[in-house]
């Protein structure tokens, strides 16, 4: 495999694991602010 | 996953850097700033418009104009700008439409009772199976007939059955595509995809379809994840809890997916020592997590709901204003993250192998969603 498909598949398994980690990054964040706010500790104010 | 996910076409883009190279944070928080203040100016547009417009002739019009459609528009407007200026790729690293859609799908299982998740669930997973596979084998067995690259065969069948650049992602890494294929694949999705959040609701208005067999074909179709909520909104709240439903289940199989491709490219198609060989673990690797926190997230609103009872309705209702905030976060980034470039450079065949899959998506996942969705309650 030439030099540059080495780095190409490099940058794809970069944008691999940037999907994976948003994955758990989403849920985590999406999970804390329902917890926040149905427990009243969400400041209304910041709701848009 | 994803996808859209736009984000693939992070594949294509730079890291955030300074002219010497080096790459800075303060642009990618210059870029937040930048998505949370359209972000706001969407909020605000929504529902300054229809006020102003009350009374006059354009009443009808200014209601019909929702958030995402301001969202995408200003996305679009607000790339041609920092294209313009040479500015786009610098404040890039804030245009997560991956992390924004999928944190507002999260949010968005907190609207969804888990009996409506229940009773759309085995449709859902029917629908998914039977479109997913007839999809993708005729995207697959159509490519082959035009001679059309066996890497970017997979990605392009993967992309348009399953869920957009997320599936691209997934099999780029299972078929070893080069990066300009992903790319090439991304901005395919995207251009077909936006279109579809138009079409798709005017058309189910048209045929007269109930919420749920919208939400159900709209789900079944448009590739990206951002698109479908986009769409689904557009819909209805009841087509857009079903729409939701049916993708994120979608989202699911792409795990299965990407082990096929893996034991496909490493076996029948690479055939050498140093393939890559499938494990069972890639299964839950490459499952999408935030799938999870979608049921989550309905599980812990439907027992608050049963707790509290309907004094809970206004902390659901501004968990809704929560994930409208997100999804238009999610729907400015597809209009930032947009690129026709790589488009150009790999011919007419990738095109229409795409736009025949896409057609070929719309009649099956009509028919699939008319007779699996005709009873299915909502909301």
């Amino acid at each position: 495999m030439p030099e540059n498909d080495d780095a190409a598949d490099a940058r794809v398994d970069r944008v691999r694991s940037i999907a994976l980690s948003e994955d758990w990054a989403a849920t985590v964040v999406g999970l804390l602010l329902i917890v926040l706010v149905l427990a009243g500790a969400f400041p209304g104010w910041l709701v848009p | 996953m994803s996808t859209s996910d736009t984000s693939a076409d992070a594949a294509d883009r730079p890291l955030p850097q300074t002219p010497d190279g080096r790459a800075t944070w303060p642009w990618t928080v210059a870029g937040v700033v930048l998505v949370v203040a359209l972000a706001l100016l969407v909020t605000w547009l929504s529902e300054a418009v229809p006020e102003a417009a009350e009374g006059t002739a354009w009443s009808g019009i200014a209601e019909g104009v929702e958030y995402p459609i301001y969202a995408i528009a200003l996305g679009l407007l607000g790339n041609l700008v920092l294209s313009a200026t040479g500015q786009r790729d610098r404040l890039s690293g804030a245009f997560r439409t991956e992390f924004f859609i999928k944190t507002g799908l999260v949010l968005l299982g907190a609207s969804i009772d888990l009996g409506v998740i229940a009773g759309a669930a085995l449709p859902a997973i029917i629908q998914a199976i039977v479109l997913v596979s007839a999809v993708f084998a005729f995207t697959w067995w159509l490519a082959g007939k035009l001679g059309v690259d066996q890497r970017l065969r997979a990605l392009l069948a993967s992309a348009v059955s399953i869920c957009g650049v997320s599936a691209a992602i997934a099999a780029a890494g299972a078929v070893q595509a080069r990066k300009e294929q992903l790319a090439y694949s991304a901005s395919l999705v995207i251009v077909f995809a936006l279109p579809s959040i138009f079409l798709l609701p005017w058309l189910a208005t048209l045929f007269g379809l109930p919420p749920a067999v919208a939400g159900a074909w709209i789900g079944g179709n448009i590739d990206t994840t951002a698109a479908v909520s986009a769409a689904g909104a557009l819909a209805g709240e009841d087509a857009l809890q079903i729409a939701t439903i049916v993708k994120v289940t979608q989202n699911a199989l792409m795990g299965l997916v990407a082990v096929a491709l893996t034991a496909y490219f490493a076996f029948r198609v690479e055939r050498t020592a140093g393939s890559a060989r499938p494990r069972w673990a890639d299964l839950w690797h490459r499952f999408p997590k935030f799938v999870l926190g979608f049921v989550a997230a309905s599980v812990i609103a439907t027992v608050y709901l049963g707790l509290v009872g309907s004094a809970g309705k206004a902390a659901i209702s501004d968990v809704n204003a929560l994930r409208n905030f997100f999804l238009t976060l999610a729907f400015i980034s597809i209009g930032l993250e947009f690129r026709p470039g790589p488009l150009r450079e790999a011919g007419w065949r990738p095109v229409g192998v795409f736009g025949a899959a896409t057609v070929f998506n719309l009649a099956v996942g009509l028919g699939l969603a008319a007779l699996l969705f005709q009873g299915v309650a909502t909301g």
